[in-house]
């Protein structure tokens, strides 16, 4: 269960002076619900994810993960969530399996513990043909296979995907689907960013709408469309944050 | 802080580190290839450049001959390491000229009347002029300045018994020079020299590559994000990767010493045997275990700074850049060990790098002065915290972390 309530930050910008990235941002999303946050670049969907993951520190607001506040226990919370990201990458020199156990006992795993959820993961991701190569040597489908062994090695009861997809080809998103499905059908509670409005109306069951740091609509993607009045979301999203 | 957490991401970043080629070329390949190869190219140039110098004969070319006396003009000829040329008066201009350009190495210019005025006790004076700058040259004025001065003992001598009076009276005693310098300093001040100023930029060369990776190079992988919201704290991760940095720094630093021992061995052992020049480099165990000592709070400082550098960039190529203007702030003052006349006091021993130098130049030298040992190896060690402290500080501040 992720409860976030009045989540706000501001950043200092040369150029723009404060900046507030994330103002007052509220949802919640429960186990075996996928959330989807949507806007544009620049939106702060990336700053909200990074404040959920104990990246940056809140400025006001609360995110409570798992009954975990990320403002007063963020050391907990971060073994309560897996984070991945478009643009997350490997240590080229280091293979799959060096990769996925160190990621392992940085979470406080054992050696046993380490081996047995690794040989789950890479079966189920058809890994184990490339996992004693060096990561560099990979494909990018492959990568972004490593990547998420890396992020659910602690089974979290969390998963948050920022712009899971962005840069990958069509089977790799596939992949990456694929996966948040599973996550789903596993009972974990899941966000999920994107601007991509066909991939959110494919797999949210409810969605935020969230435009220069604000979130202008929550609700199940039914609601959403009622409440603007239009039949596909990308009206919708245009219709709700004007313009 | 949990030491298991530590020895996790030191376990993983020394494995990464090791894979890494240019980490391996600073701290493997230049020690243990670049620098013997550099220093015993330098020693047979040396050699070969000194020895062709003793075996050529001097070009010698002299100017009012008839002058000369007898006896004089007969050593300059029959010298075997002179090649002797004569001219008139009026070329004088053009074998000055000649000298300059180094088709001569001296000219004699004789005076009017020379014999005679030697004949009848009358001062007089010869000119030899040579180009000092020229190795060859001065080869050639030390030659014909010994003959001079020969035939000058002489006639002094014939004077003195023409007059009945004993040479002794020209000394009426004797001085006795001692010097007490032991060889080891001798050599110490001049090759030793040397040693400190390459030793401490092998330390910094050893720590650069890894400290630009392990925090500038998981910027622009991407990973660093992954790192920081993983259950270990950043306290954790900065002791982890800067003792991964000074492992490679001072493997480095150990090669490099134990290279450069044996290669300066080796250069003085050429340069006695085949110019039977006095010269000795011996290192004792003490020298060594001291130079080691005072090296480590130094990689210390290094690996706080490089590593603080790094986790400011923004990528890979940024951390580069900075690190080449870091390295001339090394560079530097570590180069001033090598000037003479810089000497070790209390303010020179809490700077670091110029401490760690003087003291290690010195104890090459044989002397070991433990009141600046101390006062160094307290403000290096202080140096070191602070910097680690200030690491930890800017892993834990969003604006650096997340730099835009």
């Amino acid at each position: 269960m992720i409860q976030v309530s009045a989540l706000t930050k501001t950043f200092k910008d040369k150029k723009r002076g404060l900046v507030r990235a994330v103002d007052g941002v509220s949802f919640t999303c429960a186990p075996g619900e996928v959330y989807g946050l949507l806007g544009p670049n620049g939106a702060g969907k990336t700053t909200t994810l990074r404040l959920l993951s104990t990246a940056l520190r809140p400025e006001a607001g609360t995110a409570v993960i798992n009954g975990v506040d990320v403002s007063e226990n963020p050391q907990k919370v971060r073994s309560q969530i897996g984070f991945l990201s478009g643009n997350t990458g490997l240590y080229g020199r280091l293979t799959p399996m060096e990769m996925v156990s160190y990621f392992g006992r940085l979470y406080g795993m054992n050696t046993s513990l380490i081996k047995e959820r690794m040989d789950r993961i890479f079966s189920m991701l058809d890994m184990h043909s490339f996992a004693g190569r060096r990561c560099e040597k990979l494909s990018t489908g492959m990568k972004q296979k490593v990547s998420i062994a890396r992020s659910v090695i602690h089974d979290p009861p969390a998963m948050i995907f920022d712009e899971p997809t962005t840069g990958l080809d069509v089977i790799s998103s596939r992949t990456i689907v694929e996966f948040i499905r599973q996550c789903r059908k596993e009972g974990k509670t899941v966000i999920f960013s994107t601007h991509i409005m066909s991939e959110a109306r494919r797999l949210c069951d409810k969605v935020g709408i969230i435009h220069k740091g604000k979130m202008y609509a929550d609700g199940t993607i039914d609601e959403i469309l009622t409440q603007a009045g239009c039949d596909n979301l990308e009206d919708a999203f245009i219709k709700i944050v004007g313009e | 802080m949990q030491i298991s957490n530590v020895a996790t991401i030191f376990k993983k970043e020394i494995t990464d580190t090791l894979r890494d080629r240019r980490t391996l070329i600073f701290m493997l390949l230049v020690p243990l290839v670049a620098i013997p190869g550099l220093m015993m190219g330098m020693s047979k140039l040396m050699i070969s450049q000194i020895s062709r110098v003793e075996q050529e004969s001097s070009r010698v070319a002299v100017i009012g001959q008839e002058h000369l006396p007898e006896d004089l003009k007969a050593a300059i000829s029959e010298s075997s390491n002179l090649e002797v040329y004569y001219y008139v008066g009026s070329e004088e201009e053009e074998q000055t000229r000649a000298l300059t350009e180094g088709e001569i190495d001296v000219l004699i210019v004789v005076p009017d009347s020379f014999a005679t005025l030697i004949e009848t006790e009358q001062p007089s004076t010869i000119a030899v002029k040579y180009d000092q700058a020229e190795i060859r040259s001065e080869k050639a004025e030390e030659r014909l300045e010994k003959i001079l001065q020969d035939y000058q003992d002489k006639l002094v001598l014939n004077r003195l018994t023409q007059r009945d009076i004993s040479a002794g009276i020209l000394e009426p005693f004797d001085i006795e020079l001692e010097d007490v310098a032991p060889m080891q300093k001798l050599v110490g001040e001049r090759l030793g020299a040397m040693l400190p100023y390459l030793i401490i930029i092998m330390c910094f060369m050893g720590a650069m590559y890894p400290a630009i990776d392990l925090a500038a190079g998981e910027k622009e992988r991407g990973t660093l994000e992954t790192l920081l919201i993983s259950p270990a704290t950043r306290g954790e991760f900065v002791i982890g990767k800067y003792l991964v940095i000074v492992t490679t720094s001072a493997i480095a630093a150990l090669l490099s010493l134990g290279s450069l021992v044996f290669s300066m061995t080796y250069m003085v052992d050429q340069l006695v045997a085949q110019l039977g020049t006095m010269m000795t480099l011996e290192l004792e165990p003490k020298t060594v275990l001291l130079v080691l000592l005072v090296i480590l709070p130094l990689i210390g400082i290094f690996a706080g700074v490089l590593l603080s550098v790094s986790i400011f960039a923004r990528s890979f190529k940024e951390a580069q850049s900075y690190i080449t203007v870091l390295n001339m702030a090394i560079i530097l003052p570590a180069f001033v060990s090598i000037l003479p006349g810089f000497e070790l006091d209390y303010t020179f021993a809490v700077i670091p790098v110029i401490n760690v130098s003087m003291i290690m130049k010195e104890a090459i030298a044989g002397s070991i002065l433990w009141h600046y040992v101390f006062v160094a190896l307290l403000s290096n060690s202080v140096f070191a915290v602070l910097s680690l402290l200030f690491c930890r500080k800017w892993f834990e501040r969003e604006s650096v972390i997340f730099r835009m």
